[in-house]
């Protein structure tokens, strides 16, 4: 109890320096860092560059490369239903099988719906139970007139590093316009400012104003309508019904998949000409043990069963740790606190009230710089073990108005609030949490995945955003590459005749596991995490 | 009780003593309602989705000493309290009308046009007591009967579509669905406005940054 009331205090005294050295903070610009600052700073920081944290991949395509055990795991794991005995006659046959109901998933189906192919979804949780329901920020998209697609690409291309593939992010950067026409058009409701212009705003690791959004809603905004679209086009959705494993022909094409119905536990064969698998990210395999802003289903179940059927997988060995999640109180660990509120002046300081970083920098290196004052013990540790640093969120008002955060950020004061936090009062702490899968599965611009008829949209997929996504651009991502995969696989569907479905591919991973010496450590793809209390 | 992990990481200590579904159980403190039921042994498949308060899958109806009255919330966003009680609700069950933007009807009529119900509110508030977001919903369908699209839409920003609003409804009116149907509408509502967008539009489809990008990706 002493050890408590003592950290409490520590705490205590720690936030009223941040607001005592508010006013001198406030209007001082601090420094961008040069190019080696940046690449040292992440180095040395950053969980992507932590060592022991990696292993090796050893079979599949990307045999031979690494990525983090938590993923080696996964993609090396026993498929789940490696003993059961399962009819491969088709239940179900149609054009094309769009596996998961984020925003890439729907996006893709009212595409592939608009193209005049038969269409069926099948997803985890609800239809719009996602990681796109949750996204804040905003979508970014060169629309003003001081902007270009080309500064968008050059933005991308740093921020990711130059490890992106540029002809995937040519084509994100100049779909993004008519992308947000199309938005416009089924009735995506973005802000605007007082004379009815779409409102942009700036964002971390962009030179230009470029983030459309609805509040801190957007998220919430484009899957709500996205939904309504999907259900208007009555497109058949089966909910609680996740994919377990996929089906090829046995010569390396995708002919369909295996669902596991939740409710009853039973198996359904859906056989389809094409595949667009958009099963969003991993951030609930708490990667390094990092906590997660992603929602309940994040476990990348994708991955494992298009790399099992043959799909290989680009950059699978980057992460992004956004710089900001919440870390007390204890019940909104991990929860994002979004970005867009350092872009309209929140400042982040250490225990002793000192600024240490541009807000503004690639979020690779706000998390890194983040992470140094922590390890350097200039951070404050809750009573629960936590570490962090503050964002001075109180300062948005300060700079922009009273009421500002409020009307800006109605979803951030509402979830501290329910707290009884004042985020136009106090400071909040935070600490870098597991957001996105910067890498994935590989695909061509029409998102089809080096699995000839197995296409993938959204998170799941990787090579756009190179090492670093940009904030915003993933809510881009889906948009463009849901639409393009729903019109390729579409095409190719009117193309194709069904195929055989079999499970060679699972008996030839499992005779590779062998000779290679892998034993499964797991069964993936693992659906839910397992937080329940066994004791 | 001694410390637990918490599913986020971190240590939680301290027990309390809560009701779900009449029955006592004991959790640690400073927990959400989702975390107590993993704790108590549920894996939760039903009744959980973002985790974060925006979906709106995991509502539940609760008591707690700190207030007398029984209200709805979200689970996830919700703390345990000692002495608390609080039962799961089912999830949205209204049935949405297909919605045709471009339907041959004026925008104004289009709300009561596919969800005529609406007409029949009798201003009872339940509604908007019941809703977890504090949405003023009933305000939301009286705008919708006097076909104020941008006014129903401006109250649905934060709607996380949990359907309580319609669960509680005598009339059967579907306060959210008209609510988004509201906002989808009321785009068209801002007209003129996205110049530079169409500006933008054109010049890459006729070739504007074509030498641009040639050396941007050449280089
Ligand atoms: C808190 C938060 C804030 C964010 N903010 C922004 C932002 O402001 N701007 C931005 O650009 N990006 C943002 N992002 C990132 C962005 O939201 C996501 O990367 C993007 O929405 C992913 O879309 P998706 O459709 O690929 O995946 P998701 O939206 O996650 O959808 C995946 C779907 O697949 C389903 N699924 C999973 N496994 C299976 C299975 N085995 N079988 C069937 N279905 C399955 C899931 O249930 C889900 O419905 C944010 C992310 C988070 C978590
Ligand atoms: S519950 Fe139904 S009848 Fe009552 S105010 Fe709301 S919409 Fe009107
Ligand atoms: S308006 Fe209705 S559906 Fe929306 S959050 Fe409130 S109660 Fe839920
Ligand atoms: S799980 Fe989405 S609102 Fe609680």
């Amino acid at each position: 109890m002493l050890m408590e009331k003592l950290g409490m205090d520590k705490i205590e005294e720690s936030k009223n320096r941040v607001q005592a050295l508010r006013a001198s903070r406030k209007d001082i610009k601090w420094p961008l860092l040069s190019e080696e600052e940046k690449h040292h700073l992440v180095h040395q920081y950053h969980p992507d560059y932590k060592k022991e944290a990696y292993g090796e991949i050893r079979i599949g395509p990307n045999r031979g490369e690494k990525t983090v055990l938590e993923v080696v795991k996964l993609l090396e794991g026993e498929s789940s239903i490696a003993s059961e005995s399962i009819s491969l006659s088709a239940a179900r046959q149609v054009d094309v099988l769009i596996i998961g109901g984020g925003g890439a998933g729907a996006t893709a189906a009212l595409s592939v719906k608009e193209a005049g192919a038969s269409v069926l979804m099948a997803t985890k949780l609800r239809l719009g139970d996602s990681n796109t329901v949750m996204a804040e920020g905003g979508m970014q998209v060169a629309i003003s007139p001081d902007d270009s697609p080309i500064q968008h690409f050059m933005d991308s291309l740093r921020g990711g590093h130059m490890e992106n593939d540029r002809t995937l992010l040519k084509t994100l950067v100049e779909s993004g316009p008519s992308v947000a026409k199309w938005l416009l058009d089924i009735g995506v409701l973005f802000d605007r400012e007082e004379d009815g212009n779409l409102s942009l705003r700036p964002g971390g690791g962009s030179s230009r104003a470029r983030l459309l959004r609805c509040k801190d809603y957007t998220g919430l905004e484009l899957m709500r309508v996205l939904k309504d679209a999907v259900l208007d086009e009555e497109i058949e959705v089966l909910e609680f019904s996740p994919v377990v494993e996929l089906l090829t022909d046995g010569e390396g094409i995708c002919t369909g998949a295996i669902l596991k119905n939740l409710d009853n536990n039973k198996y359904l064969t859906v056989q389809a000409k094409t595949v667009i698998l958009s099963t969003g990210g991993m951030g609930r395999l708490h990667i390094q043990g990092f906590p997660t802003s992603n929602h309940y289903g994040a476990t990348a179940d994708g991955l494992p069963i298009a790399y099992r059927a043959g799909a290989a997988l680009t950059l699978q060995d980057t992460f992004q740790y956004h710089p900001t999640g919440a870390v007390y109180p204890e019940a909104m660990a991990g929860i994002l606190v979004t970005e867009a509120i350092r872009s309209v002046g929140a400042q982040l300081v250490n225990s002793n009230g000192e600024r240490f970083v541009n807000e503004m920098e690639t979020r690779d290196a706000v998390a890194s710089a983040v992470i140094r004052e922590c390890q350097e013990g200039r951070g404050v540790e809750t009573s629960s073990g936590r570490r962090g640093v503050w964002l001075d969120m109180p300062l948005v008002d300060l700079l922009n108005g009273e009421g500002t955060l409020k009307d800006r950020f109605p979803n951030m004061d509402r979830q501290y609030s329910r707290y009884k936090i004042d985020i136009s009062k106090d400071p909040v702490l935070v600490y870098p949490t597991l957001h996105y899968q910067n890498g994935g599965i590989k695909i061509n611009v029409d998102g089809e995945s080096t699995l000839k008829g197995l296409f993938v949209a959204g998170e799941a997929s990787g090579g756009i955003h190179g090492r670093n996504r940009l904030m915003g651009n993933s809510l881009l991502d889906i948009i463009v590459y849901g639409k393009r995969a729903g019109r390729a696989a579409s095409l190719r569907a009117s193309e194709t005749e069904f195929r055989k479905l079999t499970l060679r591919h699972l008996e030839e991973y499992q005779k590779e596991q062998k000779s290679a010496g892998v034993v499964p450590q797991i069964v993936s793809p693992i659906l839910f995490p397992d937080y329940v209390n066994k004791d | 009780m001694g410390k637990t992990p918490s599913p986020r990481g971190g240590m939680m200590s301290r027990s309390i003593t809560i009701e779900f579904d009449g029955a006592p159980h004991y959790v640690p403190e400073g927990i959400t309602v989702i975390q107590a039921m993993w704790h108590l042994g549920h894996p939760m498949i039903r009744g959980i989705g973002c985790l974060n308060g925006v979906c709106g899958a995991c509502t539940i109806t609760m008591r707690s000493p700190s207030q007398g009255e029984s209200r709805t919330a979200l689970a996830c966003q919700t703390m345990v309290e000692d002495s608390m009680s609080f039962t799961f609700l089912p999830p949205d069950a209204s049935k949405k009308a297909i919605t045709p933007l471009s339907a041959e009807v004026p925008d104004e009529k289009k709300l009561l046009h596919f969800y005529p119900e609406t007409k029949r509110c009798v201003a009872c508030q339940a509604c908007t007591t019941i809703c977890p977001q504090g949405i003023d919903v009933m305000g939301g369908v009286r705008a919708a009967i006097n076909g104020e699209i941008s006014a129903v839409a401006e109250r649905f920003t934060s709607c996380v579509m949990c359907g309580l609003c319609s669960m509680v409804c005598d009339a059967r009116i579907r306060p959210h669905r008209v609510g988004i149907l509201a906002r989808r509408l009321s785009v068209a509502a801002h007209p003129g406005s996205t110049e530079q967008l169409y500006v933008r539009i054109d010049e890459i489809n006729t070739g504007r940054y074509k030498e641009e990008w040639e050396r941007v990706m050449s280089s």
